[in-house]
């Protein structure tokens, strides 16, 4: 049996950063990430493949909702480890991170999608100030700016929902960004450690150690920072420029854009600031984002 | 009964499926009724959620619609599961279920569409979302034969030759593809009532059983793979063989590792295992086909252009 952990979090939030840093702890001395190779360890918990392969059902022959009732089923059968193919996946790891942008639901017929305690042991929350996030998820969605609030506004928001074609991946239900974070920290099914963007840019190997810790694998503070000097953002955007990222959607321009945190300051209109702020100022005070001051002073 | 010739098998089946209808009423290899099938098996040494392995029977559910009992290969029972559809049905026996049976006859089974090229077969191989189909539909559209889609069976003939079976199958697509591929007119109904993925009749389906020309292996072109067309090493090229069974799962609950490894490697120093790099747009098809074209002329499956 290995273990799982959930890399959860809503999308452009530092989910793939996160992985980065964690494929950083393998590498020997000298050697230099590939964040090609490095992100794409332990897959998305919404690939199809690997629903097909366990299920030897065809997921597209599947209407979005009977997939969702099956998954359960995929990751308790993947938390035990039946769609390993040893001689060529090498060694399993003990523990598994596997990235998610699913929301914490519950399928239709009332049980949680993520297979509760059966489908992980534990799950990291990354979160990001929302007003960040709308920047970068219009910039990879090929989105404007006011598509992305709608997006991150709308209570049942979902990504590779279209009926009409194959995804690449199963739908994920994402709720909101507030309904996303709520759903992760409300259940109570397993514990579930939060990691905020902005404390891991700021030190980045104490969040990291931490996280690490709570998952069951604790490194060093010296390990966590060098995995950080590997990652540094400018890496991640120079390999990207040199040698492209399998994860960039194929019309986005650059899948690491800028990294920064309050770039919203300059990015979003004060009434693009107040939407988002209206909508999620709740979830923002849990998470300690401040609002700006018009709105504290109008509210 | 109705008898359909599918994968080089005669198949005879209470209910009307999607296939080819047999030439001449003979003895079936394969038969598939209606009737109980039980919950489970006792004795499953390999299991999934949704499937058990007890001997010569091999039990498949799909909650919701059906559960199906295959027997040695050649016996299929199924029953309709509550509140399902009876026509939803076909299209689970005809890709999954069958695709089952193929691996429980030893059969070398591939995920892949096929068309003609020359006098060979040409083999589109991916998991669900590689676009097998769509390739597939594109060159029928260009003139080539339609061999098979989605499930292609490799026998060796008399001689030795490594061959692909046809079935007569109607092309599967989603409605997306329909309308890229300006397909409207041959769209027939949907493979499911509440799935927008719909049959599309083929120009000129080819019932012949022909020798391998080539196996190509989609791969959408995205950072680290390079567009283009490439020959992997043997070694690779066995792997990707393998990994584009139907069910690669089974490959390894049947034991058949050594069977697919042997069957990839004499495609892989035959034919050719080749690696098809390309951007997954429709747009992307036509100079995909050019490339294609080109590649055919220089492995020799068709001449040299006018």
């Amino acid at each position: 049996m290995n273990e799982r952990v959930w890399l959860a979090s809503y999308p452009k939030s530092g989910n793939t950063w996160f992985r980065l840093l964690i494929g950083c702890l393998t590498l020997k001395d000298g050697a230099s990430v590939d964040v090609n190779e490095t992100a794409a360890k332990g897959g998305i918990a919404s690939a199809r493949l690997p629903f097909d392969h366990v299920t030897l059902i065809e997921s597209d022959l599947l209407t979005l909702d009977e997939i969702d009732l099956l998954r359960p089923r995929v990751y308790e059968a993947m938390a035990q480890s039946l769609e390993e193919e040893p001689e060529d996946a090498g060694q399993a790891p003990d523990l598994e991170f596997v990235k998610t942008h699913d929301a914490y639901t519950l399928t239709p017929s009332g049980e949680p999608l993520m297979a509760g305690a059966r489908g992980a042991k534990a799950a990291i929350l990354i979160v990001r100030d929302p007003r960040d996030v709308v920047a970068s998820l219009a910039n990879h969605n090929q989105s404007t700016l006011d598509e992305a609030i709608a997006v991150m506004n709308n209570p049942a928001g979902a990504l590779c929902a279209k009926s009409d074609r194959i995804h690449k991946q199963l739908r994920q239900i994402m709720l909101s960004w507030s309904g996303y974070a709520a759903s992760w920290l409300d259940q109570r099914d397993i514990p579930v450690h939060l990691v905020r963007y902005e404390d891991l840019k700021q030190d980045t190997a104490a969040t990291f150690a931490e996280a690490m810790a709570f998952a069951g694998q604790p490194i060093s503070l010296e390990e966590a920072a060098r995995a950080a000097r590997l990652v540094d953002f400018s890496e991640l955007q120079t390999q990207e420029r040199e040698r492209g990222f399998g994860e960039k959607p194929v019309k986005t321009e650059a899948f690491f854009r800028k990294g920064q945190m309050g770039g919203w300051r300059e990015e979003l209109t004060a009434e693009q600031v107040e939407r988002i702020e209206a909508a999620h100022a709740p979830m923002m005070a849990r998470l300690g984002y401040a609002l700006s001051p018009r709105l504290e002073r109008t509210g | 009964m109705k008898f359909f010739n599918v994968s080089g098998l005669v198949v005879a089946s209470e209910i009307d499926l999607p296939w080819r209808p047999a030439d001449a009423v003979t003895t079936p290899d394969v038969t598939i009724r209606q009737g109980e099938t039980p919950t489970d098996l006792s004795g499953a040494v390999e299991f999934g959620p949704t499937w058990r392995i007890a001997g010569d029977q091999f039990l498949m559910r799909i909650p919701g619609i059906a559960r199906f009992l295959l027997i040695s290969g050649r016996e299929i029972t199924f029953e309709i599961e509550d509140g399902a559809a009876p026509e939803d049905v076909a299209v689970f026996i005809i890709g999954t279920v069958f695709g089952i049976l193929l691996h429980q006859r030893q059969q070398i089974v591939l995920h892949a569409s096929a068309v003609r090229v020359g006098d060979k077969a040409v083999l589109f191989c991916g998991p669900s979302g590689a676009g097998k189909s769509t390739m597939a539909a594109a060159l029928n559209q260009q003139g080539y034969q339609l061999l098979t889609d989605d499930v292609c069976a490799i026998d060796l003939d008399a001689s030795g030759t490594l061959v692909a079976q046809s079935d007569g199958r109607r092309l599967k697509l989603w409605e997306q593809a329909i309308k890229g591929l300006d397909l409207a007119e041959r769209k027939a109904e949907a493979v499911r009532s509440r799935l927008e993925k719909f049959y599309v009749e083929p120009h000129e389906p080819t019932n012949q059983t022909l020798p391998l020309g080539a196996v190509y292996v989609l791969r959408e072109h995205r950072p680290p793979h390079q567009e283009g067309i490439e020959r992997p090493n043997v070694v690779d090229a066995a792997l990707f063989v393998r990994r584009n069974a139907y069910r690669p799962r089974l490959v390894a609950a049947m034991a058949q590792k050594d069977r697919y490894f042997r069957s990839a490697a004499a495609i892989a120093a035959g034919p050719g295992v080749f690696l098809l790099t390309r951007p997954l747009a429709f747009k992307a098809l036509p100079g995909v086909i050019e490339g294609l074209e080109r590649h055919w002329r220089e492995i020799g499956l068709i001449g040299a252009a006018p």
